[in-house]
């Protein structure tokens, strides 16, 4: 019966057959579940539309060991084979190299193969590698099932190998349940708009912005304060070229302020937003100024770079004494005040005292630890290197040493981190420049204390620190000034995190979904990560990871449409009544809603949905009552094929005849 | 995989070198619509990273990630890979990158190679696999690894005794032992030199005596060593097959020295040596660990607290400068130690039966006499403008991962996607100005 022919029988004898009474209902349940379990008992394949019978192929992967030092995978094969519909079961070092496959597309191709199964590592990493192998084999890239004996049986079970090869087999055995009631399956396409919204106009978002708009790509960028730049507009020169940060900012604004392809919009924010790639719907709120009264801006745009940066991280107070000693300065302090010196300066004049010794504390609120560090507000700490204080320590301590030979500075570090191209000349030009060194260990950082009456000529403020450097020396060092190398901690960007459904790490800053496979990519679809908004990154860092980004979303914008996974819920109009249920138990909005549509003389109610905004979670298919709402590629039958396949009565050891019987 | 090419090939985009850099910026130029052509020297796309073990700071297999971006760009339709194929040098020409390439002979026709590897069963000469770093031994013809791409056999002329057991074997008729040389010239708007690093010579400091002892390895045999398929499948030393006990890394053995000319920190050693160690205590749980440093550069995402894990396994940090390194009885090696940590006894002598010596990352390639690009003092390819960290001083020419600098895999991804953003800019501005011009 056609899905026309079931709705118009429905209308006509509603008493009897409209799943929406109660009673009517269980019974199509029951009818549902007879057939479905006639279909798992009996012979799937023909339900499958094929005619002949199944013929899967499945390929286990050694991992180069990683799978088979733990895993008979030989054993694995030899059982697996004698499921029925699998006529080819393979064994190969590396299944995700070029060889293994071009092995599955050849097998497709040679033994006519239809459903594919390939047991390596997670799916996480290779689930796509081998659905575009299955595709070159000219198989629909659904029809292949990706099964994890790496994560999930040789290092989950190191010290089981039996039960470990078991565990592979059953897992295979389940995906293999599972392709038998698989459909074909096409990505969904999507129009895609040509436009990227940039938030945050530091040189992260200006840098992302520029790249877009002279590769044609039109660009909106939204920067909460009045001035582009970010927090290089407040340092001086920057390392290690040592030009004005102001000369970089420039550079890069006269750029996008030049670019027809680029709308800037300062003092805004972003509000609203909703969608999903190529789609995205965002209002923007300009806040309004002496010449503009506030304002609201609605615009669509295809993909979202999230170039929202840092916070300098800020001592509670009295820690090493800030705020409570007026000669202890964050970093970024000292900066503008060291700047601030007029030129012809002599000496540096501080709080109306005369400074003869600085002393610089690098990791202040950076490389926390457990018991010997306080938290902060959030409960978190900080345990993660902000990476460019070392080496902004070291040149502002060469500068304070060139400009004024007569102060003495005093560094006490952990490590000198000084890594980066050009870095660690700093680190040899401020030891040569007398700059003094000390060294403690992580778990014993220095201390500020007021000097006691004794030494008060000395300075006004004693750094203690045990000095490794000197075996454990335990060093009271009178100072006049002492400058904290607070490092960087997480932006805080409020709502956007929940509206964009962004992850963060465990140190606050945004989440990548891989460090090298997908490192400028979010779990969302279509939203990128530039710069110092996913961890710290110094400025030389900070542009490539804008420029890969930019490249991201170029990639993104070379194609017509947006294609998107086929994961989606999908309605059986025959079975739904427009109960809304599955809707009230949507938690993405838009994703289900309930339409009203014309049949015949009647108008009736079902649940539709929006393929672009549905995730796939399935909590419409739990709470459906008539099973009219399903997931494609994970439909219910699929499922319990599946777990049958897992708890089939299942020797570990091949035991041809056993097996034959699971299904 | 395209491999075809002559001269009348006119890429959008050359890309010199496939380690992971050169994949990254010859995909991302490829997604985004453009041609572009792939040189590498060596008979395997993929660098240094297919050989490395697991990678920090995730520990995933190292093959898992680079595979993917190997077969990806061995797949795309915009990507034509040359390997065994050098490049020798640019000449720009009204704006025109005239690229001179160096195909050197494989002996092996890979029109009619299908990668059955008879003759490498066949062939009988072996050498040091330079693949597993010395450490095994392959066959003067073979498939230079399990997943080398392409897959085909390459013959090493250098060793082969030319008994023509191959030829008789092969099924295809693919070996050409009379294969000559082949010199190309291809004109292209945008290149991108990829061409990585090397490390500097294990015996750099004579004090150390690596040439002494076999025992003295380098981190990338540890790698080997380490890597689930390696040569042994297991951690043994070289000297004699002996599982180690007691292993000692020496860090900044050719980095952080004015002494060798070396004065720049190479970015990655702290990090992977940590790596190591942590793999090491799980492949051998009763060893001893050391890592002698002078600071532990923990300074990425996630890597401070990879530092603190190593650190809370057992792992020993001590923080001195190794003077001088002793072969001693048993193939066993003695350090002189200056240590921070025991003010009675800051001169220690201390013995272990495995030593890793982190050289340090040199240019792989010099391309400043025979290209226009020019490099900085310490010979990476410099990076002139403020707010292009992947510009060279060449227009149209870019720059991405350890061709310009020391760095780790993350930021070399990141570099090359953004090298990959200048160049089709770069394009993209070249043709819309002769389009309106
Ligand atoms: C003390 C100090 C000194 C430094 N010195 C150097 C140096 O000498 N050399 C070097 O290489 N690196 C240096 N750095 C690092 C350098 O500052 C960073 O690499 C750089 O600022 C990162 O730029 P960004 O665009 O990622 O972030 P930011 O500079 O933080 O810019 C982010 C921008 O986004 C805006 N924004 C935030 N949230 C929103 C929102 N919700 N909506 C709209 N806009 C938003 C902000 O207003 C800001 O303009 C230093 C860092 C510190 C802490
Ligand atoms: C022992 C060791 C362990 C490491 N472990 C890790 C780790 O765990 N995690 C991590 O993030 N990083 C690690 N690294 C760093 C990592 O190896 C590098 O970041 C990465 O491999 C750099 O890639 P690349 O493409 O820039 O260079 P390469 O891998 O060197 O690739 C350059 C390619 O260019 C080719 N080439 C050069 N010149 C020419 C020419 N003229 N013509 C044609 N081809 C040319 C070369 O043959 C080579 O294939 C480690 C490094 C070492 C030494």
């Amino acid at each position: 019966m056609s899905t026309n022919d079931k709705l118009n029988s429905q209308e006509h004898s509603q008493e009897d057959e409209f799943p929406c009474e109660e009673r009517g209902c269980d019974e199509e349940a029951r009818t549902w579940q007879k057939a479905a379990h006639a279909q798992l008992r009996g012979n799937p394949t023909e339900e499958a539309g094929a005619g002949a019978p199944l013929r899967i192929g499945i390929y286990i992967c050694r991992c180069g060991g990683n799978i088979s030092d733990v895993v008979d995978v030989e054993r694995v094969a030899e059982t697996v084979r004698l499921i029925p519909g699998v006529t080819t079961a393979k064994v190969h070092t590396f299944v995700c190299s070029d060889p293994g496959q071009h092995m599955i597309s050849n097998d497709i191709l040679q033994e006519n193969l239809d459903r594919v199964v390939v047991a390596s590592c997670t799916p996480f990493l290779h689930e796509q590698t081998f659905r575009g192998a299955v595709a070159r084999g000219g198989m629909n890239p659904y029809l292949y099932e990706h099964v994890n004996i790496r994560e999930q049986a040789s290092w989950a079970h190191k010290h089981d190998p039996e039960g470990a090869t078991a565990k592979a087999i059953r897992m295979i055995a389940g995906a293999v349940g599972k392709l038998r009631f698989a459909q074909p399956l096409e990505q969904i396409k999507l129009p895609n708009h040509r436009r990227a919204l940039v938030i945050g106009g530091g040189i992260a978002g200006m840098k992302a912005a520029a790249d877009l708009a002279a590769r044609g790509i039109k660009v909106m960028l939204v920067e909460t304060a009045q001035k582009l730049g970010g927090k290089l507009n407040q340092w001086g020169r920057v390392y290690p070229s040592e030009r004005p940060a102001a000369v970089l900012v420039a550079e890069l604004a006269e750029r996008i302020q030049q670019d027809p392809n680029v709308e800037v919009l300062l003092g805004a924010n972003v509000t609203e937003v909703s969608g999903f790639i190529g789609n995205f719907k965002v209002a923007i709120e300009l806040q309004g100024s002496s010449t503009s009264t506030p304002s609201r801006k609605d615009a669509t745009v295809g993909a979202i770079i999230m170039a929202t940066g840092f916070r300098p991280y800020v001592p509670r107070d009295g820690e090493f004494l800030y705020r409570a000693e007026p000669c202890v300065l964050t970093m970024p302090e000292f900066i503008r005040f060291f700047q601030g010196l007029s030129g012809g300066a002599k000496q540096i004049i501080f709080n109306n005292r005369s400074i003869r010794r600085i002393a610089f504390l690098h990791c202040v609120g950076s490389r926390q630890l457990d018991g010997v560090h306080e938290p902060g507000a959030d409960g978190r700490l900080n345990t993660y290197c902000s990476r460019t204080c070392c080496t902004t320590i070291l040149q502002q301590a060469l500068a304070v040493r060139e400009r004024f030979p007569g102060v003495e500075v005093l560094d006490f570090h952990q490590d000198i981190r000084t890594y980066g191209s050009g870095e660690e000349n700093y680190y040899i030009e401020a030891s040569k420049a007398g700059v003094l060194f000390f060294r403690y260990d992580g778990s014993e950082p220095p201390t500020v204390q007021p000097t006691s009456s004794s030494r008060i000529k000395e300075g006004a403020l004693t750094v203690a620190v045990k000095d490794v450097l000197t075996w454990g020396q335990e060093l009271e060092v009178p100072v006049d000034m002492v400058v904290l190398g607070t490092g960087m901690v997480a932006g805080q960007i409020g709502d956007l995190i929940d509206q964009i459904k962004l992850a963060t790490g465990e140190d606050g800053f945004l989440q990548e979904v891989h460090p090298k496979l997908r490192p400028v990519e979010v779990a969302v679809n279509g939203v990128l990560l530039a710069g110092t908004a996913q961890g710290p990154m110094n400025i030389a860092e900070t542009l490539a990871a804008a420029g890969a980004a930019a490249a991201k979303a170029a990639s993104m914008f070379a194609r017509e449409d947006v294609e998107l996974n086929p994961y989606v819920a999908q309605v059986d109009p025959t079975r739904c009544c427009g109960e809304a249920e599955c809707v009230t138990q949507c938690s993405y909005e838009g994703a289900l809603k309930i339409v009203e549509m014309q049949l015949d003389d009647e108008v009736i109610r079902r649940a539709e949905v929006n393929a672009g905004l549905c995730v796939g979670c399935g909590a419409c298919v739990a709470v459906c009552p008539h099973r009219a709402i399903d997931l494609n590629g994970w439909r219910l039958d699929q499922y319990e094929a599946m777990v049958d396949g897992i708890a089939a009565d299942l020797p570990s050891t091949a035991c041809a005849s056993e097996l034959v019987n699971i299904h | 995989m395209n491999t075809h090419v002559n001269s009348d090939f006119t890429p959008d985009a050359l890309v010199i070198g496939a380690g992971i850099a050169g994949l990254q910026s010859a995909l991302d130029l490829a997604d985004q619509g453009l041609q572009v052509l792939l040189v590498e020297r060596q008979p395997s796309i993929g660098g240094h990273m297919i050989a490395l073990s697991k990678v920090y700071p995730t520990l995933d297999c190292a093959s898992c990630i680079t595979t993917p971006k190997m077969s990806a760009a061995a797949h795309h339709p915009n990507i034509t890979i040359l390997t065994n194929t050098e490049v020798e040098g640019i000449e720009t020409r009204d704006e025109v990158h005239h690229v001179r390439l160096l195909q050197k002979p494989t002996y092996v026709n890979f029109d009619k190679c299908i990668g059955c590897r008879l003759c490498e069963y066949a062939c009988d000469t072996e050498y040091p696999d330079p693949f597993e770093e010395g450490l095994g031994s392959v066959k003067a013809i073979a498939v230079p690894f399990t997943n080398a791409i392409p897959q085909k056999a390459v013959l090493n002329a250098e060793v082969c005794g030319t008994c023509g057991s191959c030829a008789r074997v092969c099924p295809t008729g693919a070996i050409e032992y009379d294969q000559q040389p082949r010199r190309l010239m291809i004109r292209t708007d945008a290149v991108i030199v990829a061409s990585g690093f090397n490390l500097n010579a294990l015996t750099v400091k004579p004090q150390y005596n690596a040439q002494r002892s076999r025992n003295i390895i380098s981190p990338l045999m540890l790698e080997r060593l380490l890597a689930p398929h390696g040569p042994y499948g297991r951690v043994l030393r070289p000297s004699d097959g002996k599982m180690p006990s007691s292993i000692a890394f020496v860090q900044c053995a050719g980095s952080r020295d004015e002494s060798i000319g070396v004065s720049y920190c190479s970015r990655v050693c702290c990090m992977y040596a940590i790596k190591q160690a942590m793999l090491l205590s799980g492949a051998l749980p009763l060893a001893d660990i050391t890592i002698y440093y002078m600071d532990i550069r923990a300074f990425g995402k996630g890597y401070e607290q990879f530092y603190q894990n190593a650190k809370a396994m057992g792992i020993n940090f001590v923080r001195g400068k190794v003077a001088r390194i002793n072969p001693v009885e048993d193939g066993d090696l003695s350090l002189h130690v200056e240590t921070t940590e025991d003010a009675e006894n800051p001169l220690q002598e201390r013995r272990h039966d495995l030593v890793v010596l982190a050289q340090g990352m040199i240019p792989g390639w010099q391309p400043s006499a025979t290209t226009p690009v020019t490099c900085s003092a310490n010979g990476f390819v410099a990076a002139p403008t403020l707010t292009a960290p992947t510009a060279t001083t060449a227009p149209g020419i870019f720059v991405a991962g350890t061709a310009a600098g020391p760095k780790d895999i993350v930021d070399t991804i990141a570099e090359a996607g953004a090298a990959a953003m200048q160049a089709s800019q770069y394009l993209y501005q070249k043709r819309s100005a002769i389009l309106v011009g």
